[in-house]
Formats: C-alpha cells, sequence, structure tokens
C-alpha cells in the first residue's frame, strides 16, 4: 500500500471570493473536517457516550494516567467540601506556586494560576494579588459548578504549576504554551502548539488571539504559524521567528499521547501537555470532543489523515503502540525525507 | 442494517404516515389542505359543568336562536347521554338525560357565528303580546326610596331606552344619590355580585318598562374560559331589545358580544347534579365545521388534538408551535452554523415573543438584558457564591420588568407590554448565562452568542407567525412527523455549515 497522505502542494488559483468565504467543494477538496462531520463520522461512533465522564472528570482521568505510570502533575489537594475551602490556606502553606482548576471545566475555564506569595496575599502570573478570601471565593465558585459542564457540583483540583521549557517559554506571551495531539484510534493525527499573545491575555485559546502552532508528527518541529487564522512567521509581540522549532522529548510525547488512547478507550480525542523545565513531559488532560483550528496550525484538512487512519486502522485492527506511531510519523510527514 | 438503513426506513415511515394521514383528511373528509382566505369564524363552546348526585340526570340548557337556523351545532363529549334539543319560545333548549351518574359531569355544545352573523341581539317582537312590568315586592322603606329615584327619572323623560341608560348609569356612578344607595344595599344583601342587574330590572319595572335577564359570551379569544355576561333585556314598547348594562349607552350589535340566551327564562337547570355551571370557550376556527364535527367522529388517530373539547384543545394552539421553532434552531445551528446561548433558547425567547408584539419585545428583551447584566457585575463584585448570585439576578429582572411596565404605561404605551411569567425566567436565565460567557470567554462571545439568539428567536418568530404554517401545524398535526423526519435528516448532514465556510476562507495549505 502506498498510500501517500499528503498529495504534493499545487498553488491553488485565487478567486475574488476568497475574500470572504470558501466554496464548500474548495474545502472538501482541502479535506478540512466541519463541525459536523466531525462529529458525524469522528466523534459519534468512536466515543461511546459512557467514556466522556473519565475525560471530563479531571480527577479521573489522573488516577487513570498515574495507574499507566504517565506523568502527570502533582495533586496538593482535592478540595470537595466548604469544610475543604475554609482549610486550604493552611494545607497550601508550604507551596510557593500552584494551580488551582475545576475538575469539571473545559476550554481552560475557572483555571487559576498562582505563581508566588507577597506577604499574606497570592500572586498570579501577570503580577495581580489575590488576598486569601478571595482565593477561597474562586474555590467555592468552583465546587458550586460555576466552571462546570452544565453547572454541575464539582470539585477543586490543586496542583503543581507547570515551568515550562524555556523553548516554549521563548514563544508565548505570557501565559504556558501546551501541546494539543489529536488521535484517532491511537494513531497521532496532528499536533500543534498554543501560544498566548498580548491580545489572548495568557490564554492559549485561538479564537481569543492566541498563537497556533503546527507540529511536524514525524520530528517535532515546529512547521507553520497562524494567527487569527493567516500564516505568520514571527510572534506578533515578541518578534522571534516561530518556524523550525524543535519540540524536546518529541518521541516521549507520542508515547504520552498512544497511552491516553489506550486507557481512556475513546477512539477520537485531543491529549493536552506541557512540558516541563525539570519534569519534562506532562499530560494535563484529554479531550474527547477536541476543536479543528488545528487544521488551520497545520495547513492541513484533517480528513487528508483521518482517512488514511481509519482505512489502515480497518486492515491492522491489532496494531501495537510502535506501529501506530511509526505509521504516523512515516505517512504524515511534514518534511519529507 | 446499517444506521444510515435504518435512518432512511425512519424518514420514510414518518413521512408516509404523516403525509398519509393528511392525505387521507384531504380526500375523505375533504379538510382543506390550505388555508382559506376568508374570515375567521368564532367557535362558541359552552361546557355544562356539574356534580351528579348519583340519581337519574336532567340537564337543560338554553341555546341560542341561530344555533338551530343555521344547524350549527357540535356536540362533543357527552358520551353516554341522551340528547335532544325541544323548542322553547324564540330560543330552543338543549336536554341531556342519563341514568345513574356520579362524579364531575361535562358536557358540551358548541355554536360556530360567522364573522358577518348577527350579535343575537337584534329585537324580537313579545311572545305574549305585551308583556306587562312587574313589580318588585320590597319593604316599605326601600320601595319608597326606589319609587323617588323612578320618579326622579321619569321626571327627565319616559323614554325606554333613555330610562335604561339612566338607572345603569345611575347603578355604576361613584357619587350615587342616597336614595340608590339605600335601595342598593338592600339588594346587595340578597343578589351579592349581581346587584346591578337585579336592580336595575327592578328599577325599570317600577317605571313601567317589562325588562328581564340575558346572557352573553364575549367574542376574544384572549379569555380562555369565561363566565356567561349577565346582559339586561328590556321592552321598548314594540320590542325586546338587549343592552349589556356595563355599557348602557352602546347598542350591542356594534359590541364583541353574543348574545346566547334571552326570553328570561334559567340559561341552565340541572335535576340530579349539584354545582352546576356554564363556561364558554372562544376560539376561532379555519375550517368549516361540519368537517370539523366529521374529523372528531374518526378515530383518534385521524383526530387527533381536533376531537377534543375546545378548551383543551386551544392550549395545543401554541405547543403545536414548539417543534417549529426546534425546526428553525435545528436548521441555523447545524446548516447555517449561528451560535446562539443554549439550544432551545431561542424557541423559548420565540415564544415570548408571540405574547408580547415583536419591537416591543425586543426593546424589552434589550434594555432588560443590558441593565441586567450591568447589575449583575455590580453583584460580582460582591463576591457572592453562584446560586445566591442567580437569584439576586432573578429579583432584579422582577424589579426591572416592574419599572418598564410602569414607565411603558406613564409614557403612554398602554397595555403594549404584557409580561407574562414565561419571558421573566427566560430573561433572568439569559442574563446569568449571559455574564458567564462574558467573564469566561469575553464580551465578543457573550454578545455573538446574544445577538445569534435573538436573531434565530426573530426567525423562528416569523416562521412561527406564518398563517398557513400555524393551519397546518394546529388542523394538520400528523405533518409534525414530516417535520420529525427532516430533522433527522438535518441530524446526519456531515457537510459545511455556512459559518465554516467563512472561517476557513484563509485556509491554505502548507
Amino acid at each position: 500500500m502506498s498510500e501517500s497522505a499528503e498529495p504534493t502542494t499545487k498553488e491553488r488559483p485565487s478567486r475574488w471570493w476568497h475574500r470572504w468565504m470558501r466554496m464548500p467543494s474548495e474545502l472538501r477538496e482541502l479535506g478540512v473536517v466541519g463541525i459536523n462531520m466531525r462529529n458525524a463520522r469522528f466523534l459519534l461512533p468512536n466515543n461511546p457516550r459512557r467514556l466522556y465522564d473519565l475525560v471530563d472528570n479531571k480527577l479521573r482521568t489522573k488516577s487513570l494516567a498515574e495507574a499507566e505510570g504517565l506523568s502527570v502533575p502533582e495533586t496538593y489537594a482535592v478540595i470537595q467540601s466548604p469544610h475543604d475551602t475554609a482549610l486550604i490556606e493552611k494545607r497550601l502553606a508550604d507551596r510557593p506556586a500552584f494551580v488551582v482548576k475545576p475538575a469539571r471545566g473545559s476550554g481552560g475555564k475557572g483555571v487559576l494560576v498562582i505563581d508566588g506569595r507577597d506577604g499574606k496575599d497570592y500572586v498570579k502570573p501577570s503580577g495581580a494579588k489575590l488576598s486569601g478570601d478571595e482565593l477561597r471565593h474562586h474555590v467555592s465558585n468552583i465546587l458550586a459548578g460555576l466552571f462546570s459542564l452544565g453547572g454541575k457540583r464539582d470539585c477543586a483540583l490543586v496542583e503543581y504549576r507547570v515551568r515550562p521549557a524555556k523553548v516554549l517559554t521563548d514563544l508565548s506571551f505570557q501565559g504556558a504554551p501546551d501541546i494539543r495531539i489529536v488521535m484517532l484510534h491511537g494513531y497521532p493525527v496532528m499536533a500543534m502548539l498554543r501560544a498566548a499573545t498580548r491580545e489572548s491575555d495568557g490564554r492559549a485559546n485561538l479564537h481569543q488571539g492566541a498563537l497556533g502552532i503546527g507540529i511536524d508528527i514525524a520530528t517535532g518541529l515546529t512547521v507553520r504559524a497562524v494567527h487569527h487564522g493567516h500564516p505568520v512567521t514571527i510572534h506578533p509581540d515578541l518578534g522571534i521567528p516561530l518556524l523550525g522549532i524543535q519540540i524536546p522529548d518529541w518521541d516521549k510525547i507520542l508515547d504520552i499521547a498512544v497511552i491516553c488512547q489506550e486507557m481512556t478507550g475513546l477512539g477520537y480525542l485531543g491529549v493536552d501537555l506541557m512540558i516541563d523545565e525539570t519534569i519534562g513531559p506532562l499530560m494535563i488532560e484529554v479531550n474527547a470532543r477536541p476543536g479543528l483550528a488545528i487544521q488551520m496550525a497545520n495547513g492541513v484538512g484533517l480528513l487528508r489523515r483521518l482517512e488514511p487512519v481509519d482505512r489502515y486502522h480497518r486492515e491492522h485492527p491489532g496494531a501495537g503502540r510502535d506501529q501506530k506511531i511509526a505509521f504516523s510519523r512515516s505517512h504524515f510527514a511534514a518534511v519529507k525525507r | 442494517m446499517s444506521s444510515r438503513v435504518k435512518l432512511l426506513f425512519a424518514v420514510f415511515v414518518l413521512i408516509a404516515v404523516g403525509a398519509g394521514l393528511s392525505f387521507y383528511k384531504v380526500r375523505t373528509i375533504g379538510m382543506p389542505f390550505w388555508k382559506a382566505d376568508r374570515l375567521y369564524e368564532w367557535l362558541v363552546e359552552a361546557k355544562v359543568s356539574f356534580f351528579a348526585t348519583g340519581g337519574k340526570v336532567k340537564a337543560r340548557l338554553s341555546l341560542p336562536a341561530n344555533a338551530i337556523n343555521k344547524s350549527a351545532r357540535l356536540d362533543s363529549g357527552s358520551l353516554g347521554y341522551s340528547y335532544f334539543t325541544e323548542p322553547a319560545g324564540s330560543e330552543y333548549t338543549a336536554v341531556w338525560t342519563a341514568d345513574s351518574r356520579e362524579k364531575l359531569q361535562s358536557l358540551y355544545y358548541g355554536v360556530l357565528v360567522p364573522p358577518n352573523a348577527s350579535s343575537g341581539a337584534e329585537p324580537l317582537p313579545s311572545e305574549v303580546a305585551p308583556p306587562v312590568a312587574e313589580i318588585p315586592g320590597l319593604p316599605a322603606e326601600v320601595a319608597d326610596a326606589a319609587g323617588r329615584v323612578v320618579a326622579q327619572s321619569k321626571g327627565l323623560s319616559s323614554d325606554p331606552e333613555a330610562l335604561f341608560v339612566d338607572f345603569f348609569r345611575q347603578l355604576q356612578s361613584e357619587s350615587a344619590s342616597q336614595e340608590v344607595v339605600l335601595v342598593r344595599r338592600h339588594y346587595e344583601k340578597e343578589f351579592k355580585e349581581r346587584t346591578v342587574i337585579a336592580m336595575g330590572i327592578d328599577l325599570l319595572g317600577m317605571a313601567g318598562v317589562p325588562a328581564r335577564i340575558a346572557y352573553g359570551v364575549k367574542l376574544t379569544t384572549k379569555e380562555g374560559s369565561q363566565a356567561p355576561i349577565p346582559l339586561v333585556e328590556y321592552y321598548d314598547g314594540a320590542y325586546w331589545k338587549v343592552r349589556d348594562p356595563q355599557q348602557p349607552e352602546m347598542v350591542l350589535e356594534n359590541l364583541p358580544i353574543f348574545v346566547w340566551h334571552r326570553g328570561g327564562g334559567p340559561l341552565l337547570d340541572v335535576t340530579g347534579g349539584e354545582n352546576s355551571r356554564v363556561t364558554f370557550t372562544v376560539s376561532r376556527e379555519q375550517i368549516p365545521l361540519n368537517k370539523l364535527t366529521d374529523l372528531s367522529d374518526r378515530s383518534v388517530f385521524v383526530s387527533t388534538i381536533l376531537s377534543l373539547p375546545a378548551d383543551q384543545r386551544d392550549v395545543f394552539r401554541y405547543i403545536v408551535l414548539i417543534p417549529l421553532g426546534a425546526f428553525v434552531v435545528v436548521l441555523l445551528r447545524n446548516i447555517v452554523g449561528i451560535s446562539t446561548l443554549g439550544t432551545f433558547m431561542p424557541v423559548l425567547l420565540a415564544l415570548a415573543l408571540l405574547e408580547i408584539p415583536l419591537e416591543t419585545g425586543l426593546i424589552m428583551f434589550t434594555v432588560i438584558i443590558a441593565s441586567g447584566l450591568w447589575f449583575r457585575f455590580l453583584l460580582s463584585r460582591l463576591n457572592l457564591l453562584v446560586v445566591p448570585r442567580v437569584a439576586a439576578c432573578v429579583v432584579i429582572v422582577t424589579l426591572l420588568m416592574m419599572l418598564m411596565s410602569v414607565l411603558s404605561h406613564r409614557m403612554g404605551f398602554g397595555s403594549s407590554v404584557e409580561i407574562t411569567l414565561f419571558p421573566m425566567i427566560i430573561l433572568a436565565w439569559t442574563i446569568e448565562r449571559m455574564s458567564l460567557i462574558w467573564e469566561e470567554e469575553g464580551k465578543r462571545s457573550a454578545l455573538t452568542q446574544v445577538a445569534g439568539s435573538v436573531f434565530v428567536a426573530v426567525l423562528a418568530f416569523f416562521f412561527m407567525s406564518i398563517g398557513q404554517v400555524q393551519y397546518w401545524a394546529f388542523y394538520f398535526p400528523e405533518l409534525l412527523l414530516v417535520l420529525l423526519a427532516g430533522i433527522l435528516l438535518i441530524g446526519r448532514y456531515t457537510g459545511y455549515r455556512l459559518s465554516e465556510l467563512i472561517r476557513f476562507k484563509s485556509f491554505s495549505e502548507a
């Protein structure tokens, strides 16, 4: 089988309507996946509803990952009741930096990062200060379900504050960049790095103005970057080049991604990771409904990669971890070797 | 069977059943498939209800004269009763009889009133010529005072119409004369809420004008089920005429009141039952009544909601519109790709708009959402917990609605801002939801979603207010199965959303 996943790039003529939109036929030709197609062809058949809680509840994801021996940020405390909330400062007394997040949050909602202390106050990465009262109020909001899916009661997770590797922090205006890998049937399909800009205010959400930087699956080199959907080569705030940067520990990252798929059983998922300066790659969360912006960051339609994986998976249902990674690396290489 | 085949099968079955039933109704019953251009007809349905005491039951309901002439009748829900009509003077009486009945009984009688039909208040010649005015037996002191009231009015004019207007004006006036107050006090003891009618009839009698009670129904769909309106019939020397004591100057033909019962006899007479009463439900019918009668005789599968009595059926006039709104939402979200606050919030908003006029509804929505949001941000500075904050939000929305109603009333918009419970819940919930998104995803996202919701709601509203669409949904509810098939098909649409064509406009291959 010689299914060359990516046909040779050819210049497509620019049309007058490209200023406003693309024709459906053009997008189909580019292999772009829309929400409806993602849901109907990839999410619904491959992700059974009952497995969603495994990934929607970060406590469960973390305990699964720990059982598999994956590195995850160390849990300092789990706060489940108003009583725990009252004691939170005492329990975190010897932790200068930590992250508070809702166990069932999504899209970074309700995540509070504390970088250090200033007397009795807590300091956020932006330099803003937070009193003990405000910290407890934030935790109470998490418990009341303010940030959880569907407003259900929730618990708060306090964990290790990742210190991202320098090569990554260099790419980001404040905030910690994270790596998203989209997987189908355990095959890494596409990867990107999300880096904050001044506009995105430390957040890594692409539609809020963060940078999406495509990563070559084969090598872990950054190959392309987009800002608001338009290709860029240098960081709009920092002015440094974004392309050709080697993501450290790439082999390990692909391993972690595949293990995440195996442990959750979800067919189509996105794995979010961060790379700590000292500990190396850490699994942050698993997303059962990964977004579509990754196509823009890589300049490749997802269908170009999902279809070969689907076909190969049907022909080799028992493929092992190494076989899967080898397949992805050889077929989805951005730079032909 | 693959899921695709299953889906196509389900879609086929739904369309076949829905369209087949409609076709059957059009072909064999002759229900018009297209909404006719003619005006609405009023269906006035009387509901007689009483508690049967266990023995033989006989209920007599007086019927309007035109009910029989135009053979406009619809008898439903009166199962197990033997039923006939008997002539009674110029009118008719419906008689239901049954053996050994227990518990709550409901009997229905419907009359169709064409839009140009007479209101039933036309002058009638007397049955026994000429009628004699009755002098009521009153205590001496009261009779004396009443005599003085009559004499005073007769001094101005002895014309029956003028007397009628004069008496009822005095009776309703705040600054009535001492005599009127004295007499009224006597009548209040005996007649309670019927004081005005009873006293007016007696005063007319003392003035030599024969008068008696009549009953009417207000031709409006707004009131739901209504009690009979007491009217007064008086003899002007040649004819019996009917007027509404609430508006004594008005000739009844110009009022939206249909006179159900004349002639002075009882409207309803039940033997073998207690707590009997009549209520009327008025609805607008768009299909000929004989078709409706024909339909309600068929099996439940064919007649569906149309076999229900009018008062129960009318609830569905709104309910059948909800699936239509849902369809619009599905279309706009999955094919166009407009993001909304929650999935069905726009449907609820569209339903709210059906109750309030569109422009006032939108202005009110905008003003309340904007100011509610502002208050919500003030509240968020107080670091309140979630549930109290939502509750506070509800209180604020309530206060804002009060304020808006009062202001619009003061500024002379009158009753244009009618606030019901329903929009209020939607508003409070929208504010809470929106302020969360505002904080979490930024104001752009929050504003897009609210604007999207309003846009979808307005489109759904326009779709739901198309007369033909309402007609199909209500008279051919089985067509909702076809709509369901459409929704199932959209559920399997895997193509691009319109918004994605724009989102990916700068997509270029690496």
